[in-house]
């Protein structure tokens, strides 16, 4: 029976993964909700910030699903460790009210789509040297830059969570562009 | 090779995220290089995460639900508030950051990488940042010791982790190279030497304690590397 519900488990986030597949997320969440409630409780002590674990866990659940490689381990796991790293943050919010979400560098997300590793090593003096001349940019061009390059927002989502319109948003990427096409010029 | 390893116990509590965030970057990092620990993280995870969320015990003392917390129509407008957002989070690839201490580059390790460091400051030999963890009493730091530095003889009150990040150090114990775990506590007494430099990660939880006649005039140095 263990076996069944494993597959079926799996089979779950695969879907969800590949189809985002609301139907499946729905079971999931109803299969793990009690468990996380349980665990959040006992680590977390307050039904509140149980409550907060569940809702934090799945959203990542439902956002990272695409990251679970069904041939490399469980579901359960998975899941298990989606639901520590969140519980780790939050207990450092608590204990140390430190809102620096480390559990991510302490725990790494392994992309099972992309091999993005081995693409990241070729670039990353060119990185480096980059993010010096970024660092010279005025404030408002840096944040564009670091949410295009580095966080691999679209130029949309970064208007909105910056609040500027999109077209402030191009704007200010062409002129960074610009400066730091110069910096580079000027080194070379 | 590595010869020093973290504690079945400590890699256990590690694995469940109730380790202060000192400790636990200490343990990412020795992962990190060590493949038989990582094995037994990876072990130790699935292992947990059956007796948390599939092993019979579980459900037996299931008293407590999230039906007593939610009821159905909070649960259906949960999922669905998370459903509605099509948002996908990429892993995304550390670029690896550099840190230097007296004018040697050192990769920082990716466990470090979003903690703020605080400035270097120097006696003799000796350069200590410390990290902004916020832990009280628990004080984690990168320690570095320029070749032919040493710690003179000294003792703690409790607790003393290092990590061997780059090089290597002796101490009456033996030698110790990168990625070796080292976990001392009130009983030990020792004064490491370095001949080529080192790099450390120091996790201290109550300052040193010199013990040597004149190295008691150096407790001041004490609190320098807690």
């Amino acid at each position: 029976m263990e076996d069944d519900e494993t597959q079926q488990l799996s089979t779950c986030l695969v879907k969800i993964g590949n189809a985002r597949d609301k139907v499946a997320f729905a079971t999931l969440f109803k299969w793990f909700a009690p468990k996380i409630i349980r665990f959040g409780i006992k680590t977390l002590n307050t039904e509140a910030h149980a409550k907060e674990l569940l809702q934090e866990t799945m959203t990542k659940v439902w956002k990272k699903a695409h990251t679970y490689d069904d041939t490399k381990g469980k579901a359960s796991t998975w899941v298990y460790t989606v639901m520590r790293n969140v519980s780790f943050d939050m207990l450092r919010k608590i204990q140390s009210n430190k809102e620096d979400t480390i559990s991510d560098d302490i725990w790494p997300m392994l992309d099972s789509d992309e091999n993005s590793n081995e693409d990241a090593y070729p670039d990353h003096l060119m990185s480096r040297t980059m993010s010096v001349h970024v660092d010279q940019l005025p404030e408002n061009q840096k944040q564009i830059i670091k949410g295009v390059y580095f966080n691999e927002l679209s130029q949309e989502q970064l208007a909105k969570q910056l609040d500027i319109p999109v077209g402030t948003v191009k704007s200010r990427l062409r002129l960074a562009l610009a400066k730091l096409k110069q910096y580079i010029g000027e080194d070379s | 090779m590595i010869k020093y390893h973290p504690s079945h116990e400590l890699l256990d509590t590690f694995v469940t995220g109730q380790l202060p965030a000192s400790f636990s970057a200490a343990i990412a990092m020795h992962t990190e290089l060590c493949e038989i620990c990582r094995n037994k993280v990876a072990q130790l995870e699935s292992t947990h995460a059956t007796s948390t969320f599939i092993s019979s015990a579980a459900d037996e003392e299931s008293d407590l639900t999230a039906d007593m917390l939610f009821n159905d129509w909070e649960i259906d407008s949960l999922i669905c508030s998370i459903t509605g957002n099509d948002e996908i989070i990429h892993a995304t690839a550390a670029v690896p950051q550099a840190i230097s201490f007296n004018h040697t580059e050192y990769l920082l390790p990716r466990a470090l990488q979003h903690i703020a460091l605080g400035k270097q400051l120097n006696v003799g030999k000796l350069t200590r940042s410390r990290l902004d963890l916020n832990e009280g009493a628990i004080h984690a730091s990168l320690l570095h010791i320029q070749a032919g530095g040493s710690i003179p003889n000294h003792t703690h009150k409790g607790t003393e982790l290092t990590l061997l990040l780059e090089g290597s150090f002796e101490d009456e114990m033996g030698t110790y190279n990168k990625g070796d775990f080292i976990v001392l506590n009130n009983k030990h007494t020792h004064s490491p030497t370095t001949q080529q430099g080192c790099l450390c990660y120091t996790v201290v939880d109550s300052p040193l304690t010199f013990t040597d006649g004149i190295a008691k005039i150096l407790n001041p140095l004490g609190n320098f590397i807690y």
